[in-house]
């Protein structure tokens, strides 16, 4: 008998069916992916399963038995533990009382146990691989990959047998991505089920036994992982074939951005040029100074030394509007907390950098903004209703596409893009590609920051490798690999 | 049009505005339908409304500022101040006047916006020493002043007493800014999201301490318009108006997390305040339960509109 089953389940949103009838079943000690474009339904699944929502229709059944969960405790109480996307933890208190929230070891007299809180927290830091936390540290002091694993040891701390998680590599560096799957084997040896949820397929295929495929809300089907190819699977996720990336480059040898010898805080030494119609990579590990290097230019930290020519002319912006003004555009990584205007509508987020210049007078020009954004929505085929939908509710690649709308608008030379295709779907993820090709024709040069290799490969014109905050060299056609920028980052 | 109508704070209150007033009428025709009660309620919350609509474009950037009631007292007892003890003609006491509440509001602003001094603790801590310097400079209350000031609130236009034409002058014309001025606009961004807006190439940080001092110099143009209406300026004037102008403004749409609410919601929401108090002086409610049942409105309404939310919009 499957461990758990997910018997008809069905989740309507106001104007939006999230789940149509969809029926599921987990083994037990198996590792089930979970794949689907944003928007499929499966962050809205699993939030069903562990007690966040509640289902319109059909139930779930945990060792044959039908449960209904209304709150979270509830499902924790049968042994189901969530890794979530969006982290849940308390930046002020320590590791330890983070991952044991609300079920700290106490005395008979309530007191709480410290002593014992950081042992059994040192050990489940152990078991992951990362000693070099204390369980005394503030969540505040750590970085965004040390913060996943802090929630994922919080979710192991309840030793659960079902764990579900929802991307949980999305700041992980290879090495960390290792020693999660290693302790996902041994739960799946111990006799837990573990759902994982992905955008990144190469993981999948690693990992999981079987793999369950939603689109728009309903079950495509569930597959053995060693009977399905990649292409298949992204056949089945995005119902169309994926064409290849436009080839050529658009490179010209006129130079708009040379930055010679920049330092600042987290960086030293920092120097590349940029032409007109090229998409330069900028490659590196998690940490090593991309974004940082990025953010400098563009004036939001500060530079302590090293010149900027930006049109042959030096440049120096001790903030945001200086770039904006001189035509310069950085689209930021972090989407949710520095890019957009969450509970603005996408006609507001599109024009909130471009409103000086094209309503020059001062004067908000209200059938301008719906004009210009709605020309906008087309241009890039945003998946929504209507302009005055809060961007709140698009999916992460509409959100990405209402961002880049907003910064060319600003009609940018220089277009810095940090991580565009972070943590959206495939459909989404080649949309995005066909547009940065399409601005580097049209003259812009781009300078593009990620963490995925494939996509720098190909889609640069050559590829500058940071690290440790410093640039330790440039690779470029013919023998631009994945080995190559790897053996330089590392 | 009944989404809409939820949706919008300014449509929805203005609908329980209305059906208040018809059944009030229908209640007591002798007493409430008359010129003489609306121009009363009006004039009584001119004062708090001038000062919402400061508080409103504040609430609308993310922060609020809770000595604007100390700058009401301040601003009309220094600018009776000049005149009483100095003689100094009436323009140039208000315009020193306008420039004092406009200086607090500088400090309030540059401390809060460049030296990231909580909002909540700065203006706590302005609020006492600006009442302080209100009553350093006013001692027990300033009388006998000049005729010029005094007509500034106390005469008429068309019939209408003049607070009146000030409160709607003020939200007419932030209306308009909000609704059709880039600068104004670039409010709802700093409230939506901060960073967001650095990047997007807003000054934050100046836009920030700027909205301070607006709202400032709307507290002391309040001060000075309650002191000329009163005849007198007292140290008093403006205690617990905070509050209560932070109640109107939430009644009006706002959120304390920033980015929501619309200028005539600061005046819609002033507005059923003193309805709800004139309709309990004219049902001769003891006055201790205006505040109680003020408190009450305030809640169910916050909560309506949780459950409403919750009920009408998508989750996805």
């Amino acid at each position: 008998m499957p461990h758990i089953v997910l018997s008809h389940i069905t989740k309507q949103f106001p104007g939006v069916k999230a789940l149509d009838d969809v029926s599921m079943s987990i083994e037990q000690g198996e590792i089930h992916a979970l794949c689907g474009e944003n928007g499929a339904g499966k962050s809205t699944l699993m939030n069903i399963l562990s007690g966040n929502l509640q289902p319109d229709n059909g139930g779930i059944f945990l060792d044959g038995t039908n449960l209904r969960f209304s709150n979270p405790q509830q499902a924790f109480a049968h042994n189901i533990a969530i890794v979530y996307q969006h982290l849940s933890l308390v930046d002020s208190l320590s590791v330890a009382e983070n991952i044991f929230a609300n079920q700290q070891p106490v005395n008979k007299w309530g007191i709480i146990q410290f002593d014992a809180l950081n042992h059994q927290t040192s050990l489940l830091l152990k078991q992951l691989n990362i000693e070099e936390i204390s369980p005394r540290t503030l969540v505040a002091e750590l970085s965004p990959a040390q913060r996943q694993m802090v929630e994922i040891a919080k979710a192991l701390s309840k030793q659960p047998s079902i764990l579900i998680l929802d991307e949980p590599t999305a700041s992980f560096t290879d090495k960390e991505t290792r020693t999660l799957f290693d302790i996902l084997k041994t739960l799946k040896k111990g006799g837990a089920s573990i759902i994982y949820i992905s955008h990144r397929l190469e993981e999948i295929f690693v990992l999981a036994d079987r793999i369950s495929i939603l689109k728009d809300g309903k079950h495509q089907g569930t597959f053995n992982a060693s009977e399905l190819k990649k292409d298949e699977l992204i056949t089945k996720m995005v119902g169309r074939e994926l064409k290849a990336l436009r080839a050529g480059s658009t490179r010209t040898t006129e130079t708009l951005l040379v930055v010679k010898n920049i330092s600042g805080s987290r960086f030293s030494n920092v120097s590349f040029s940029l032409h007109q119609g090229e998409i330069v990579g900028l490659a590196g590990l998690i940490g090593a100074g991309r974004s940082e290097i990025a953010r400098a230019i563009f004036g939001i930290d500060k530079i302590r030394s090293g010149e900027i020519l930006f049109h042959d002319k030096p440049f120096h912006a001790d903030h945001p509007a200086a770039a904006i003004r001189e035509r310069m555009a950085y689209v930021t990584e972090d989407r949710k907390n520095q890019g957009l205007f969450q509970e603005m509508t996408i006609e507001e987020n599109i024009v909130a950098a471009s409103l000086p210049f094209v309503m020059k007078s001062g004067f908000y020009d209200r059938s301008k903004a719906r004009q210009i954004s709605a020309d906008s929505k087309n241009r890039f085929r945003m998946a929504a209703s209507d302009l005055q939908q809060r961007v709140i509710n698009l999916s992460g690649g509409n959100q990405q596409k209402v961002m880049l709308a907003k910064w060319l608008l600003t009609q940018p030379d220089v277009l810095i893009i940090d991580e565009p295709t972070h943590g959206i779907d495939i459909g989404a993820k080649y949309e995005i590609y066909e547009i940065l090709k399409t601005l580097a024709a049209e003259g812009k040069a781009i300078l593009m920051i990620s963490s995925e290799l494939p996509e720098l490969l190909g889609l640069c014109d050559r590829i500058i490798v940071v690290k440790k905050g410093t640039v330790v060299g440039e690779v470029v056609p013919p023998d631009m690999t994945e080995e190559k920028v790897i053996r330089l980052a590392t | 049009m009944i989404n809409k109508i939820l949706q919008d704070r300014v449509y929805s209150l203005g609908l329980v505005l209305v059906t208040t007033a018809l059944i009030t009428s229908l209640v007591f025709p002798s007493t409430f339908p008359t010129f003489e009660n609306f121009s009363q309620i009006l004039l009584n919350l001119s004062i708090d409304t001038i000062v919402a609509v400061g508080m409103m474009l504040l609430l609308i950037s993310g922060a609020f500022d809770l000595s604007v009631g100390s700058i009401v007292a301040f601003t009309g007892c220094f600018t009776a101040y000049l005149m009483h003890f100095f003689n100094i003609p009436v323009p140039l006491a208000l315009a020193a006047g306008m420039l004092s509440a406009l200086c607090i509001g500088l400090t309030n602003g540059y401390l809060i916006a460049y030296q990231n001094i909580n909002p909540m603790i700065q203006t706590l801590a302005m609020m006492g020493i600006i009442r302080g310097c209100a009553l350093l400079v006013s001692g027990a209350g300033i009388q006998n002043l000049p005729y010029w000031f005094n007509a500034i609130g106390q005469s008429k236009l068309l019939g209408i007493q003049m607070p009146i034409w000030y409160m709607l002058a003020t939200v007419g014309i932030f209306t308009f800014l909000f609704n059709k001025t880039i600068f104004f606009r670039r409010y709802y961004y700093i409230g939506g999201n901060e960073k967001a807006a650095d990047l997007s190439g807003i000054h934050v940080r100046k836009m920030k301490m700027f909205a301070f001092m607006i709202s400032a110099l709307l507290a002391g143009f309040a001060g000075i318009l309650l002191s000329s209406r009163l005849g007198a300026a007292l140290p008093t004037m403006g205690r617990g108006l905070e509050l209560r102008v932070i109640t109107a403004v939430i009644l009006g749409g706002a959120t304390l997390t920033g980015g929501y609410g619309k200028i005539p919601g600061a005046l819609l929401g002033a507005l059923f305040m003193g309805l709800i108090a004139n309709i309990m002086v004219i049902s001769r409610i003891s006055g201790y339960w205006q505040e109680i049942i003020l408190g009450l409105i305030l809640i169910a309404t916050l909560w309506l509109d949780k459950y409403l939310q919750r009920k009408y919009s998508a989750i996805s």
